[in-house]
C-alpha cells in the first residue's frame, strides 16, 4: 500500500517536472503579455516535428535532437509573436487569441504534411531496464527530466534575479508603463521572452517526446492543455506557482490514475481545477486581479 | 448537389454554435465551455430518438432544456471569475463534460443489434433521419429553421432592454452595477440561452452525422465556437453567420483545391482577419 | 534657448481629442508648471512627451532635436525622465532594484553605485528601507522612490506629474523641498499640479491649460492667484 503511494508520487513527480517546465513557459508569456498564447504548444510540436523529421534525414544524435527542437520551437515562437501579439500589443486580447488559435490550425496541418502517419518513433533518452533501488524503480529518463527541470528553474531564477536584463523582464512584468519610463526597450523585452518560454517549452517537449519514444499530431494541443491547466493551479502568473502547479499536476494524475482508472486520471484534474477556480482559492485569485 | 447541401447543413449547425458563444460574448465572457453543452445536446437528443424511440423535435427541445439547464448550474460558479480565469474554468469544464462521455457506456438491446453511445468508441447509428426517408435537402431545411429561429430571437435580444443590458455589462461592468443591473443574474441568464442554443445545435449534429465521438467536442471545436462571432464582429448576430460561411464555407471547403495547404492558408486568412479588423469583419473599423 | 519646447500637439484617445493643439516651452534651468483642471489634458501632455502617447500632430522638441513619436526608451535616453502619476513604483522589487532599474541604460557599474549613494544621501528613508519591496512603502516613500528613479537616468529634463496626489499636508511640503533642492542643483524640471498654491511658490514660470489647450501663460504674481486657483480646479467658467 504504502510502497504504492510512495512509487506513483516518484512517477507523478517525474510527469510533474514537465509539466512545471511547460508551465513555466506559459507563465512567462502570460506574465509579460497578459495575453494566453493557445499556439503554445503546437509551437513546441513544430520544433518536435522538426527534430524528428531530422533525424529520419541524418539519424541525428540525442544531443543535435535537443538543439533542432529548441531551435525550432524559438522559431515557431517568433512567428507566433510577430503574427498573434505584436499587432494587438495595445488591443483586443481575444482577438490575439483567435489568431494564435489560427495558427494552431497551421502548425497541426504542417505536422501532418510533413509526417503523414499518425504516430512516429522518437529517439528513446535511454532504453533498458530502470534503476531499482529497494523496492522502488527509477525509470532512467524521468530522473533526467527532473535533473533538467531542475537545472532550468535554477538558471531562470538566476537570469531574473541576478542578470540585467531579469531585472528588466520583472519590471514589465509588474508595471510595463514604468518600465519604458525607466529606460527599458519594452517590445524587445517581450520578443526575448518569447522566445526564452519557447525554448524552455522546447526543452519540455523534447524531453516528453525522447521519454515517450514517439511522436502524434496530438503532442501540441496536450502541451497548451497541461500548460494552461498546471499554470491555472499554481496561480496565474506566479512562476514558482507554476512550478508547484506542475509538480501537483503531475502527482494528482498519477495516483487519480492508480486509485480511478486511467481514463479518469485526466477528469479529475480539470474537475479539480473547476472546483478551485469557482471557490476562488486565494493563491489563484490574488495576482492576477489586477 | 447533394455536397452543398451537405455543406449547408454543417455552416448551419457550426452557426447555432457560434451564436451561443455570440450571446455569451455580449456580457463580456469569454467561455470555452460552448463545445461541451454541444455535446450534451448531442448525446440527449441522440439518446431519446434512438433508445427511448422519440421524434426528433421533441428530443431537440430536450436537447435544449439539458445545455440551458447545465449552462445555468455552470454559470453561477464559473461566472465569479473573470478573463483568462474564466476562459480556463469553462476550457476546464468543456473538456471535463468530453471526458465525461469519454467514459459513458449506456447500451440496450433494440432487436439483434445493441446500441447506444459505448465511451472512447462513441455513439453509432444514430439514424433518424434515414430511418424516416428524410433527403439531404429536406435535412437542411429542418436544420435552417432552427438557424432562424435562434438567430431572429437574438436579433430580437438585441433590440430589446435585454440587449441593451447584456451590452451594457459586456462594456462596464461596475457601471452596469452602479444604474441597478444585476450582474450574477445577466450574466447567468445568457449563458443559459447560449448553453439552450448549443444543446439544439448538438441535437442537430448528431442526427445529420449519425455517428459521434467524446473527441470532436474538443478545444478545438470549443474554440471555433468563440471565433466566430469574433472574425464576425459583435455588432450583430449577421456578423457570426457570415464568419460561418466565411470559415467553413469559403476557407475549409472553398480552399480545398489546395489539398493539403489549405489549413496554411485558412491560418493566415484568420490572423489577417484579426489583424485588420481586431473587432470583426462586422465590427468597428480599425482605429475605434 | 528653450530645453524643451512642445508646438501644436494634439493627442486623441480614439475620436476624442484630449490635447487640441497645444505649444509651451521650458527654459533651462528653470521649474515650469502647467496648471489645470481634472481632464484639462495635463497628463496626456506627460505621457505625449514621454513617448507614452504618440502625438497625431505637432513636433516635440528636446533642445531643438523633435522627438515626437519616438519610443518612450529612446527619449529615456535622449535625456527626458517622467515621474508618472501615482508613482508607478515597482511594487514586488526591493527599493534597491527600482533604482537600478531607472538606471537600466547607463552601463557605467560603478557610477550607477555612486547615484545610488546619492539618492541614499538625499532621501534617507529609502536608505533605511533599500531591501524592502517597494510596495510595502508609505505613499510618501513610494513619491520620493518614483523621483529618486527617474533621477537615476540622469535627466536633462525632469517631469513631474502630479506629486502631490493623495500625500498628507507634511509630506507634500517635503516634497516640494526636494523639487526646490533638485532646481537649485541645476535640474530642469517641468511639473503637473493640482496644489497650484504649493506651485506657484517654486514655479518661475507656469502655464495654465483648460479643455486641451494652453489658456494662459506667465510669472507666478501675473494673475491673481486666486484667479489661477479657480481656473486651475475649475476651468474659465465662459468655456
Amino acid at each position: 500500500m504504502l510502497a504504492d503511494l510512495v512509487q506513483n508520487s516518484l512517477d507523478g513527480l517525474a510527469a510533474g517536472a514537465a509539466y512545471a517546465l511547460l508551465a513555466l513557459g506559459f507563465t512567462l508569456i502570460f506574465g509579460v503579455l497578459r495575453r494566453a498564447n493557445l499556439s503554445y504548444g503546437p509551437a513546441i510540436m513544430f520544433g518536435c516535428y522538426a527534430a524528428a523529421l531530422t533525424h529520419q534525414h541524418f539519424g541525428a544524435g540525442l544531443f543535435m535532437l535537443a538543439l533542432v527542437t529548441i531551435a525550432g520551437a524559438v522559431l515557431a515562437g517568433a512567428y507566433v509573436e510577430r503574427l498573434c501579439f505584436a499587432p494587438h500589443r495595445e488591443g483586443s486580447a481575444i482577438a490575439a487569441m483567435v489568431a494564435s488559435f489560427a495558427l494552431w490550425m497551421q502548425f497541426e496541418e504542417l505536422a501532418a504534411l510533413v509526417l503523414p502517419g499518425h504516430l512516429y518513433a522518437f529517439p528513446m533518452l535511454h532504453e533498458g531496464a530502470p534503476l531499482a533501488l529497494g523496492a522502488f524503480t527509477f525509470r532512467i529518463d524521468a530522473l533526467v527530466l527532473l535533473a533538467v527541470a531542475i537545472l532550468v528553474c535554477a538558471s531562470l531564477w538566476w537570469m531574473l534575479y541576478r542578470s540585467r536584463f531579469g531585472l528588466a523582464v520583472r519590471a514589465v512584468i509588474e508595471q510595463p508603463t514604468a518600465a519604458s519610463l525607466a529606460g527599458i526597450n519594452v517590445p524587445r523585452v517581450l520578443v526575448r521572452v518569447f522566445a526564452l518560454a519557447s525554448a524552455i517549452g522546447g526543452v519540455a517537449g523534447y524531453l516528453v517526446v525522447a521519454s515517450n519514444g514517439q511522436i502524434t499530431p496530438m503532442l501540441g494541443m496536450w502541451a497548451t492543455l497541461k500548460g494552461l491547466l498546471a499554470m491555472m493551479l499554481g496561480g496565474l502568473g506566479s512562476l514558482p506557482g507554476a512550478v508547484l502547479g506542475g509538480l501537483a499536476l503531475g502527482l494528482i494524475e498519477a495516483h487519480s490514475q492508480w486509485y480511478l482508472g486511467p481514463q479518469m486520471r485526466d477528469l479529475i484534474a480539470y474537475l479539480l481545477l473547476f472546483v478551485l477556480l469557482a471557490a476562488r482559492v486565494p493563491w489563484m485569485t490574488s495576482r492576477s486581479a489586477s | 448537389m447533394d455536397f452543398y447541401f451537405g455543406l449547408a447543413q454543417l455552416i448551419g449547425v457550426h452557426t447555432l454554435l457560434g451564436l451561443s458563444a455570440y450571446i455569451v460574448l455580449l456580457t463580456g465572457q469569454v467561455s470555452l465551455a460552448q463545445a461541451g453543452f454541444f455535446a450534451v445536446g448531442a448525446y440527449a437528443a441522440g439518446m431519446l430518438t434512438v433508445l427511448a424511440g422519440w421524434h426528433l423535435v421533441p428530443a431537440l427541445g430536450a436537447s435544449a432544456l439539458c445545455g440551458g439547464a447545465l449552462a445555468c448550474a455552470v454559470g453561477f460558479p464559473a461566472l465569479r471569475v473573470k478573463g483568462l480565469m474564466l476562459v480556463i474554468a469553462t476550457l476546464a469544464f468543456g473538456e471535463g463534460v468530453r471526458l465525461f462521455f469519454f467514459n459513458f457506456d449506456y447500451q440496450i438491446a433494440k432487436g439483434e443489434l445493441k446500441v447506444g453511445p459505448v465511451g472512447g468508441e462513441g455513439f453509432r447509428q444514430i439514424r433518424f433521419f434515414p430511418e424516416n426517408g428524410w433527403e439531404t435537402w429536406e435535412v437542411m431545411l429542418f436544420i435552417w429553421v432552427f438557424v432562424a429561429g435562434a438567430m431572429a430571437l437574438l436579433w430580437w435580444f438585441d433590440r430589446s432592454r435585454y440587449g441593451a443590458v447584456l451590452r451594457a455589462v459586456g462594456e462596464d461592468e461596475l457601471a452596469a452595477q452602479s444604474v441597478g443591473i444585476n450582474l450574477t443574474a445577466v450574466k447567468v441568464s445568457a449563458m443559459t440561452v447560449g448553453g439552450a442554443i448549443a444543446g439544439v445545435g448538438g441535437g442537430l449534429y448528431a442526427h445529420y452525422t449519425t455517428h459521434i465521438e467524446h473527441a470532436s467536442f474538443n478545444i478545438l471545436l470549443a474554440t471555433f465556437a468563440i471565433a466566430y462571432p469574433i472574425v464576425g464582429g459583435l455588432r450583430s448576430v449577421y456578423g457570426t453567420l457570415l464568419a460561418v460561411i466565411f470559415v467553413q464555407g469559403i476557407l475549409v471547403e472553398g480552399l480545398r483545391f489546395m489539398g493539403d495547404w489549405r489549413n496554411l492558408l485558412f491560418g493566415a486568412l484568420i490572423v489577417l482577419a484579426m489583424n485588420l479588423r481586431p473587432s470583426g469583419i462586422l465590427g468597428k473599423g480599425r482605429h475605434a | 534657448m528653450s530645453l524643451l519646447a512642445v508646438e501644436d500637439v494634439v493627442t486623441a484617445y480614439g475620436k476624442i481629442e484630449a490635447l487640441k493643439g497645444v505649444s509651451l516651452e521650458v527654459a533651462e534651468g528653470t521649474i515650469t508648471c502647467l496648471l489645470g483642471p481634472n481632464g484639462a489634458g495635463k497628463t496626456t501632455l506627460m505621457m505625449t512627451i514621454a513617448g507614452i502617447l504618440k502625438p497625431r500632430r505637432g513636433r516635440v522638441l528636446l533642445g531643438g532635436t523633435d522627438i515626437a513619436g519616438q519610443a518612450p526608451h529612446a527619449i529615456v535616453a535622449r535625456g527626458i525622465a517622467l515621474v508618472p502619476e501615482n508613482r508607478l513604483v515597482f511594487p514586488a522589487m526591493t527599493v534597491l532594484e527600482n533604482l537600478q532599474a531607472g538606471a537600466f541604460q547607463r552601463r557605467d557599474k560603478a557610477a550607477v553605485a555612486e547615484d545610488v549613494e546619492r539618492m541614499f544621501t538625499r532621501f534617507p528613508r529609502l536608505k533605511e528601507r533599500h531591501a524592502q519591496q517597494a510596495g510595502t512603502l508609505s505613499g510618501g516613500e513610494q513619491q520620493m522612490l518614483a523621483v529618486a528613479r527617474a533621477l537615476m537616468s540622469r535627466p536633462r529634463l525632469l517631469l513631474m506629474d502630479e506629486p502631490s496626489l493623495g500625500l498628507a499636508p507634511l509630506v507634500v511640503e517635503e516634497i516640494f523641498r526636494i523639487i526646490a533642492e533638485l532646481h537649485r542643483d541645476g535640474t530642469t524640471i517641468f511639473l503637473v499640479e493640482q496644489n497650484a498654491h504649493m506651485a506657484l511658490k517654486v514655479a518661475q514660470h507656469f502655464f495654465l491649460i483648460e479643455q486641451g489647450k494652453v489658456t494662459f501663460s506667465g510669472d507666478p504674481g501675473a494673475l491673481a492667484e486666486d484667479e489661477v486657483i479657480r481656473r486651475a480646479y475649475l476651468g474659465s467658467a465662459q468655456q
